[in-house]
């Protein structure tokens, strides 16, 4: 097959540089390493050419956390080519991340997409990305700036979501406590999470079986 | 010996069906007084649907409601519409999320069936036995499930989910509402595929240890455009249903949503779903599940689509070991070089090898299966035979299993072990690494990461 690509764990100096598990000179040079990796990473991606691009994304895997606020700046670019290479480069990074044996690499990464949350000037449409990333990577230090979320319209929805499937007792609990904080109209959204999550929940009865949308489409009034 | 318990049923599944039980006949009464006072629901007391509950031997009809009804949901119509002029079924509803497909498809269907645009409406309709599901991937389970808990019996496109929580789901629901769903993987309907598993399962290529799939490689790119305001036929938040919000674009959907691993899974979860249910029906390996996975595969150059282009996984089998290769394009074999045939499969045993592969809509096993005559004391295998077209065969069968209580030949726990392969090669993908399955558990072993990705929250309120 040409041209195989597979990006299972792989420790990379811009990776140690990331969650210091170097010091020293050595870890001067390797922060030097990391930063040059992510210039280069960040150039081809703006590259007009569709191979070049596709490369650096393909090779997004192994640039490390460094690399997670450049993508997310790219995301945002009005160049749709740019903006989806660097969103499939950032998910390439937080996919590799997630391999058994990664933790320092994982714990990296999600700090910097926690930190991307809490920024203002971030666009909805990637913050929408950076939730669901959290989702698959993301542990009880995820849990406090989702949960934050959850009073944003836009993006309540896909914070609750990526609450639901955060495992563990500390995301349970924030469910539980925005079941009593948030809007009532929101309400039965995280009464479908707490019931997805084994809890129980009274006074919301489940609403997945009522139809609510008619149509303008008539029924025929001749034919076989 | 024959591999189906309701093999009398089949002998006599050519003189027909007497479907309504004491227990359907009770819900059709009762939803015909409960439509006369149902006058906040416009369409639900037609005359259509009540003449045609009241015409000679209507009773015995299964009454059907088809959700989903553009692309393969238009092809499922057209096959009820001939079980219908057969007197096999009532066609009281159809259901779409573009009116544009709707409209059509009630034309089609004519007088006598409503259009909705909420398939729930249909479930709550005491008057319909059983639905055909025919929406994209993301819809299949929570669909399914939804409809066994309403009582309905459910036809149901392949693959059978997108997550291996919702497979689980349906084979649960299933059970607990002893409801007959069959999946449409309708090889296992079609001549040359019975062909190709009677031929295998007495023996004559010997003891299969390997199995070799091949498959056309999608498009490597394409020119999606930017995001745009839905069109007003088009109800962009049912048609995303459970999915995760995206803003609309017309490369989504309708046809395109194969390449887009949400929602369509690429060609592995699409010709994959039927290939994996025919080697697993061949082999009558329908209990066994893969303990290793690998897969590697180049995804597409621009555009929206993340489903790969070129695609390898091997997929290991343990007692009995064998092995699958899926492969996109891998090494082409077919009984028919002249044909441009999409996909194919070589099943290797230690005495001989067998090419079964597709032709557009046809499949095609090498003459030696097609001419192989059961000894006495040989395997014979079911299937229904009553039409030229295997996709009503498959129906057929499905119709048989809900008079007879017997599981259809596609049931939903042999859909989910099909769709378990398809599910676990795309993750496997996605991850980059090998996986280790516990079909037991049904969990990864020891890659908390990848089990979560086995499940996928849902959007409010479209949930199992």
């Amino acid at each position: 097959m040409p041209g195989n690509f597979t990006h299972g764990k792989k420790t990379n100096a811009a990776a140690e540089a990331a969650t210091g598990t170097i010091g020293g000179a050595a870890a001067e040079d390797t922060a030097a390493k990391a930063e040059e990796a992510v210039t280069k990473l960040v150039s081809d991606i703006r590259s007009e050419n569709e191979e070049v691009r596709t490369q650096a994304w393909l090779k997004a895997a192994h640039v490390g956390a460094s690399a997670v606020g450049p993508l997310a700046e790219l995301m945002a670019q009005p160049d749709i080519k740019v903006a989806r290479a660097a969103k499939h480069g950032l998910w390439r990074l937080v996919r590799n991340v997630g391999c058994p044996g990664c933790g320092n690499e994982k714990n990296a990464v999600a700090a910097e997409l926690i930190r991307l949350l809490g920024d203002n000037r971030r666009l909805p449409a990637v913050k929408r990305e950076v939730l669901w990333m959290l989702s698959e990577i993301g542990g009880d230090e995820s849990v406090r700036p989702i949960a934050a979320i959850l009073s944003n319209p836009e993006l309540r929805e896909d914070a609750r979501m990526a609450l639901q499937r955060i495992p563990g007792k500390k995301s349970l609990v924030a469910l539980e406590a925005a079941l009593k904080n948030v809007p009532a109209g929101f309400r039965p959204n995280i009464a479908q999470s707490l019931r997805q999550r084994g809890a129980k929940v009274r006074g919301l009865p489940c609403v997945k079986l009522k139809p609510t949308k008619k149509t303008a489409v008539k029924p025929p009034t001749d034919g076989p | 010996m024959v591999h189906r318990a309701a093999d009398k049923f089949h002998k006599t599944e050519k003189k027909g069906y007497a479907f309504m039980n004491k227990r359907r006949q009770l819900n059709r009464r009762q939803f015909l007084a409960a439509a006369g006072a149902a006058v906040s629901v416009p369409y639900l007391i037609r005359p259509g649907v009540l003449a045609a509950a009241g015409r000679s031997g209507a009773n015995e009809r299964l009454t059907i409601g088809m959700i989903g009804v553009g692309g393969m949901g238009r092809g499922h119509l057209k096959n009820m519409i001939r079980f219908r002029e057969a007197g096999e079924v009532n066609i009281a509803a159809v259901c779409d999320v573009d009116e544009q497909r709707l409209a059509r498809a009630v034309e089609i269907a004519g007088r006598g069936v409503l259009p909705y645009c909420d398939y729930r409406y249909i479930l709550e309709r005491k008057d319909i036995d059983a639905v055909l599901i025919a929406t994209p991937d993301h819809w299949h389970a929570v669909q399914c499930v939804h409809a066994c808990e309403a009582g309905k019996h459910v036809f149901v496109e392949k693959p059978t989910s997108v997550t291996i929580e919702e497979g689980r789901a349906m084979v649960v629901a299933a059970k607990r509402y002893k409801r007959v769903v069959q999946v449409g993987s309708q090889a296992r309907s079609a001549k040359p595929a019975h062909d190709a598993c009677t031929y295998i399962r007495n023996g004559m290529i010997g003891r299969v240890r390997k199995v070799t799939c091949w498959h056309r490689c999608p498009p490597r790119g394409h020119d999606s455009g930017p995001d745009t305001p839905p069109p007003t036929h088009l109800d962009w938040d049912m048609w995303l249903g459970p999915m995760r919000w995206r803003p609309h674009n017309k490369a989504y959907y309708h046809g395109k949503f194969r390449q887009i691993m949400d929602s369509g899974g690429g060609m592995i979860r699409d010709r994959g779903a039927h290939v994996f249910s025919l080697i697993r029906w061949c082999l009558n390996a329908d209990s066994q599940a893969p303990v290793t996975v690998e897969a590697k595969g180049t995804p597409p150059t621009r555009g929206i689509y993340d489903c790969p282009v070129e695609m390898e996984v091997v997929y290991t089998f343990r007692n009995p070991d064998w092995q699958v290769t899926w492969a996109q394009p891998g090494d082409r074999y077919t009984n028919y070089p002249d044909k441009n045939n999409d996909f194919g499969l070589v099943f290797r045993g230690d005495k001989d090898n067998l090419i079964v592969d597709r032709d557009g809509t046809r499949y095609e096993a090498a003459p030696k299966a097609k001419s192989f005559k059961v000894h006495s004391g040989g395997v014979e295998v079911y299937r229904a035979d009553k039409y030229e077209d295997y996709n009503m065969n498959h129906k057929l069968d499905w119709f048989g299993a809900i008079k007879t209580g017997a599981k259809p030949c596609m049931d939903v726990e042999a859909g989910h072990g099909a769709a378990t392969m398809c599910i676990l090669g795309n993750l496997s993908y996605l991850l980059g690494r090998k996986l280790q399955w516990d079909a037991k558990t049904q969990r990864v072993i020891g890659d908390e990461h990848a089990n979560r990705l086995l499940a996928k929250p849902q959007r409010h309120p479209y949930h199992l």
